[in-house]
């Protein structure tokens, strides 16, 4: 595949690599020979509008689509140079390396506590002690601590909306993963919230390598290092953030940075 | 018209003949559907009102915990109560675990294709055979053919094939109504289906589920005709008519109130039957009772919600 555009990406290790993926939904060709790296410890954002295929793309990257009946992906998707898609990989494995922030929170009906450290547990934590510190630290790297640590045995959904999303991001954030797919992780939340989020995924990128779909160009060029745009099931052009709101390469991303396709 | 182009219509008139016309015809539908609704409630009392009057001289501690009487008047109905919660128990020991894994399966686990066809076609044949056929199965399996004769284990056996299929749409239904998004974040955090149907999907369709439950034990409780051939019409012959040998006859209160009405030598037959009617009344009415409060409290248990 030739990839002119990845050569404006600085020297960084990669994180993960996606090379010629596809995705079809039965006869469907959702995404189309997509090839992509990731720079460890950065936010990469996927833009592109309604339908353009990032979050087909951004769910092959957890191997969700294999909960989708119909759907089919080919291709390579490697972590730190280890295909997940290889015969014998587990992908509950997979998806434990690789946690996923969801477009509405949705945090399961159980106590603040309890939803921290359903990850923790389900791979075998049972000290309590240890989960108590678990929780603890995922809450405050969530931002969340100071609001829920009177109230960690109550409901999550009690919770306002943006709060339910950090502490989604608390429960990814406890089964401690290297990679964090967020998909439109603030589109249901008001802007206070959504500045709430923004803010932690700066804070994030120290530790992890964030990928973020967004439906904002202005979100995207907050808080990401590099982005990604896509259009029509074709991934077009991945660069610098500042390099593809101030100087993209090709004419389709111009048109949508400058709001030629609505 | 010859016009191609629909004339503007009208503005709709404030007040006239027919907007006159339609709120009279809102008010009848209104009264209609009122008086429906009214008309269930007023049959419940007026058969609970019934049922009360005709029991309740019947009632009284000796007849809610004596022995029945063959030939004389004065039998209780002690054993039968005994017997109904214990083929109850029975029944649910047997019905919960394969009802539950089976929906379980059918819902969470089983892609379209035959073999989900045929377990839910399956079912459903099983939920539209008549209780009194299921009875003679069971006359002919368990009594019959295992030479068991009359038992409760015969009973309660005959009863999980009558009310499997119900449980299972029960499992089924309370299952279909957790969000998928607690499948994908439960998923996405790296559980297998197994932990995410037992650690987020069954607690957040507890609620739905107890009700069920209890909702099919009312059934199951009342049910006659199933029983009549299979757990007998007579109490247990054993030290104590209070018996939890299960290969012992057990009749249960439903079928002691047909089995008086119908057969019985005892001079005050009628009396017991009424007594008998309103207890077994009382106790299924309970169970709707407790099914929605259980089932609330387990909700709020399990998902920390405060409804």
């Amino acid at each position: 595949m030739v990839e002119p555009q990845q050569s404006r990406l600085p020297a960084l290790r990669s994180k993960m690599k996606i090379d010629d993926l596809n995705v079809y939904y039965g006869s469907f060709h959702a995404m189309k020979h997509a090839s992509l790296d990731v720079p460890d410890r950065h936010v990469m954002a996927l833009i592109g509008p309604s339908g353009c295929g990032k979050s087909t793309f951004l769910r092959a990257l957890n191997r969700m689509h294999d909960l989708t009946p119909g759907a089919r992906v080919t291709g390579t998707v490697t972590l730190d140079g280890n295909d997940i898609y290889a015969p014998g990989i587990d992908p509950v494995t997979v998806r434990h390396r690789i946690g996923m922030v969801f477009q509405r929170p949705n945090p399961f009906p159980k106590s603040i506590y309890e939803n921290v450290v359903y990850g923790p547990k389900i791979h075998g934590e049972g000290n309590a002690k240890r989960l108590a510190e678990i929780c603890e630290r995922s809450l405050r790297a969530a931002a969340l601590w100071d609001e829920a640590k009177d109230r960690l045995h109550r409901s999550a959904l009690d919770l306002s909306g943006g709060q339910q999303q950090r502490l989604c991001i608390a429960r990814v954030l406890a089964v401690e993963p290297e990679v964090i797919l967020m998909d439109e992780p603030a589109s249901a939340l008001d802007p206070i919230a959504t500045s709430k989020i923004e803010d932690l995924i700066g804070e994030l990128k120290k530790d992890y390598t964030v990928i973020i779909v967004t439906h904002s160009m202005q979100q995207a060029a907050r808080i990401s290092d590099f982005t990604t745009f896509f259009l029509l099931g074709d991934l077009i052009e991945v660069g610098t953030t500042s390099e593809i709101f101030t100087r993209p390469t090709d004419k389709r991303t111009e048109d949508y940075i400058t709001g030629r396709y609505g | 018209m010859a016009s191609v182009v629909a004339a503007k219509p009208a503005a709709a008139p404030l007040s006239g003949d027919r907007a006159r016309s339609r709120r009279i015809v809102d008010r009848i539908a209104t009264a209609s559907l009122w008086t429906a609704a009214s008309a269930v409630v007023a049959m419940l009392i007026a058969f609970v009102i019934y049922v009360f009057v005709q029991g309740y001289s019947a009632i009284s501690w000796h007849f809610l915990t004596g022995y029945p009487q063959s030939a004389v008047a004065g039998g209780g109905v002690g054993p039968e109560i005994f017997n109904s919660f214990y083929i109850l128990l029975l029944t649910l020991c047997f019905t919960l675990p394969i009802a539950v894994l089976a929906g379980v399966f059918l819902q969470e686990y089983a892609g379209p294709g035959r073999f989900r066809d045929l377990v839910q076609f399956s079912a459903e044949s099983l939920a539209t055979v008549p209780s009194i056929v299921m009875g003679l199965f069971g006359l002919i399996v368990f009594v019959q053919l295992f030479h068991w004769h009359f038992t409760a284990l015969g009973g309660a056996l005959t009863l999980t094939l009558l009310n499997l299929p119900a449980m299972m749409r029960v499992t089924q239904e309370s299952l279909a109504g957790v969000p998928n998004t607690y499948r994908e974040a439960s998923m996405a955090l790296g559980a297998t289906k197994w932990q995410s149907v037992l650690r987020a999907i069954l607690p957040s369709a507890i609620g739905p589920l107890t009700t069920g439950v209890v909702l099919v034990s009312g059934r199951i409780f009342g049910e006659t005709a199933a029983l009549i051939f299979t757990a007998g019409s007579s109490v247990s012959f054993g030290a104590s008519a209070y018996d939890f040998n299960p290969f012992h006859t057990a009749e249960t209160l439903a079928v002691h109130l047909y089995s008086t009405q119908r057969e019985a030598l005892v001079p005050d037959a009628t009396q017991i039957a009424n007594g008998s009617a309103l207890v077994l009344l009382v106790m299924v009415l309970l169970f709707n009772v407790v099914a929605r409060i259980v089932g609330r409290q387990l909700t709020q248990r399990f998902t920390g919600k405060a409804s």
